[in-house]
């Protein structure tokens, strides 16, 4: 028969043990024809992920915040988003802040997300998070999967912040995995597989990336247009990323992916730089594809 | 399939019946740079790099130490399931379907148009190449399946599947695409940067203790797993169109 300090052990060691929080979020948008507009029109919701509502903007999109009730993931977190866009529906996602990735316990697993997005036919959808700031020891594994069907299209950026700066925290984490495939009518068009380890292999090589400090990669795709028009498209916007290029503090690249879309990478000393070149290309790419106007997502008021 | 590999192979040993030292002389041939398959019209984004010179001559072994850490790992596996996949399918169209798909997932990584098209084009000669050399009915497979569905053929890939139907060993193989793959990098430079002759043999003679490890990593990689962190070169390869003054096609 155990004894009541063994009991009590037991108990508090319990209440000490790593929380593994397994949650999903699982949002399907649909077009309401009769409205005009696009809806969410069903979700399925575990803490700490969260969305509030869908609010209508400009051009019939719907607009979501993706919220973190939690802040941010800790270690052993296993997030799942799993996003459903009907057809000729226009979403608009991003995120309510930066997705912070808390320093684990040592025992502790890595933080995963997992997001899917289905994109059906002639839909639209936007994925403009903040970026992700791996904290001191942060383990971080990231999976994003883009279904596109026939005459989809996305606007899908991350942006990956080297730690907190302002606390003089620069690639302290452990690691940060990042996986994406985006699919275009079953065909790889662009697959990304990002392993970041600090202290094993150093960021400041040449290969990685020198004296920067902030990744991004943007992914442009439309299930539609002929590689003509998305070379024409990589030469405009390449004029346009020239003057945000300044060597030593940003750099900006543009480049067709092997069918429908292009890819737009970006690293930079500061992160300051980033959100607003990303904007103004955007802003150029949604014009060409689109003939809309990019609307960043209002957040505050 | 297993049959066919195993009489394309034991056709091409019968053909190339004469042990081991044949067969390491016919993969260093394959794999040098003298080989018309247009290795040297490509930096594959270090002409970019220099051109603003953010690459150096100093700084050329520690960016490709991370190479062969990165691009290199990643290659390494693609040569290695390439190398595997006639023995892996089922039949000819499943081996026809698993190529093109190999290659097309390969393409998805590359960012840059260039890069992406400059190994390509390097990956449709040496197969070309090959094919004049041996009878290989399986690449032959290969290239016209890959023409049908208008995919792209990589190098290394076509490295690992033609040394793998001509019986060549796993390890030799890879090993040997990963030297070659930087030796060409490095003769890149040598028309890029101020590096002679001397500099240039030293930097590839204290690279291979870091080729041996990268093919050793990708023996335990999976495809998926085959991760590559390089955003610099990523730039180099994607802004090489932008330059006005080129020595080299991507």
């Amino acid at each position: 028969m155990a004894s009541t300090a063994q009991k009590a052990g037991e108990a508090s060691s319990e209440l000490c043990a790593p929380l593994q929080l397994q949650a999903s979020l699982t949002l399907d948008f649909a077009r309401d024809e009769f409205a005009e507009h696009t809806v969410l029109a069903a979700s399925r919701q575990e803490p700490p992920l969260k969305v509030v509502r869908a609010f209508n903007v400009q051009g019939g999109a719907a607009l979501a915040h993706l919220h973190n009730v939690s802040g941010g993931l800790l270690g052993g977190d296993q997030l799942a988003l799993k996003v459903n866009v009907g057809a000729c529906a226009h979403v608009q996602l991003t995120t309510t802040g930066a997705t912070r990735i808390y320093r684990p316990r040592r025992q502790a697993l890595p933080a995963t997300q997992s997001n899917e997005f289905t994109v059906n036919e002639g839909a639209l959808l936007e994925y403009v998070p903040d970026a992700i700031i791996p904290y001191a020891g942060a383990r971080f594994s990231q999976t994003t999967t883009i279904h596109l069907a026939r005459g989809a299209g996305i606007f899908w950026w991350e942006i990956l912040a080297p730690g907190r700066e302002a606390r003089g925290e620069s690639f302290a984490y452990d690691s940060v995995e990042m996986k994406t495939n985006v699919i275009a009518l079953n065909q790889p068009i662009a697959s990304e597989r990002a392993r970041i380890e600090p202290a094993r292999r150093s960021t400041q090589s040449f290969g990685r990336l020198g004296p920067y400090r902030t990744w991004a990669t943007f992914c442009i795709a439309r299930v539609g247009p002929s590689p003509a028009e998305w070379l024409a498209l990589e030469h405009e916007l390449r004029e346009q990323a020239m003057p945000l290029t300044q060597h030593g503090e940003t750099l900006w690249a543009v480049s067709a992916l092997p069918a429908h879309g292009l890819m737009v990478r970006c690293v930079a000393v500061h992160g300051r730089h980033v959100l607003p070149g990303l904007q103004a290309l955007w802003q150029t790419a949604k014009r060409r594809l689109y003939g809309q106007d990019a609307v960043p997502p209002r957040k505050v008021n | 399939m297993q049959e066919i590999v195993n009489m394309e192979r034991d056709s091409a040993n019968e053909a190339f019946a004469q042990g081991d030292a044949l067969a390491d002389l016919r993969l260093l041939h394959l794999a040098d740079s003298a080989l018309p398959v247009g290795a040297l019209a490509h930096s594959f984004g270090m002409e970019s790099l220099t051109s603003c010179e953010m690459l150096t001559t100093r700084d050329l072994p520690d960016f490709l130490q991370a190479y062969l850490e990165e691009a290199g790992t990643m290659e390494a596996t693609f040569c290695r399931e390439a190398f595997h996949l006639p023995a892996a399918t089922a039949s000819e169209s499943d081996f026809m379907a698993r190529w093109v798909q190999l290659n097309d997932q390969l393409s998805a990584r590359k960012p840059g148009r260039e890069s992406r098209a400059g190994s390509a084009s390097l990956g449709g000669n040496f197969l070309q190449v090959v094919l004049n050399l041996a009878e290989l009915p399986l690449a032959r497979t290969a290239l016209d399946a890959s023409k049908r569905s208008a995919s792209l053929v990589h190098h290394s890939t076509a490295f690992g599947l033609a040394c793998g139907l001509l019986g060549f060993a796993e390890n030799r193989v890879v090993l040997v695409y990963l030297h070659q793959s930087v030796a060409s990098l490095v003769s890149s430079c040598q028309r890029l940067l101020p590096l002679g002759q001397s500099e240039a043999a030293r930097i590839l003679w204290n690279l291979k203790p870091a080729i041996i490890t990268a093919v050793d990593r990708s023996a335990a990689l999976a495809l998926d797993e085959a991760c590559c962190f390089m955003p610099l070169l990523d730039w180099g390869a994607m802004e090489h169109p932008a330059l006005g003054t080129r020595l080299f096609i991507s």
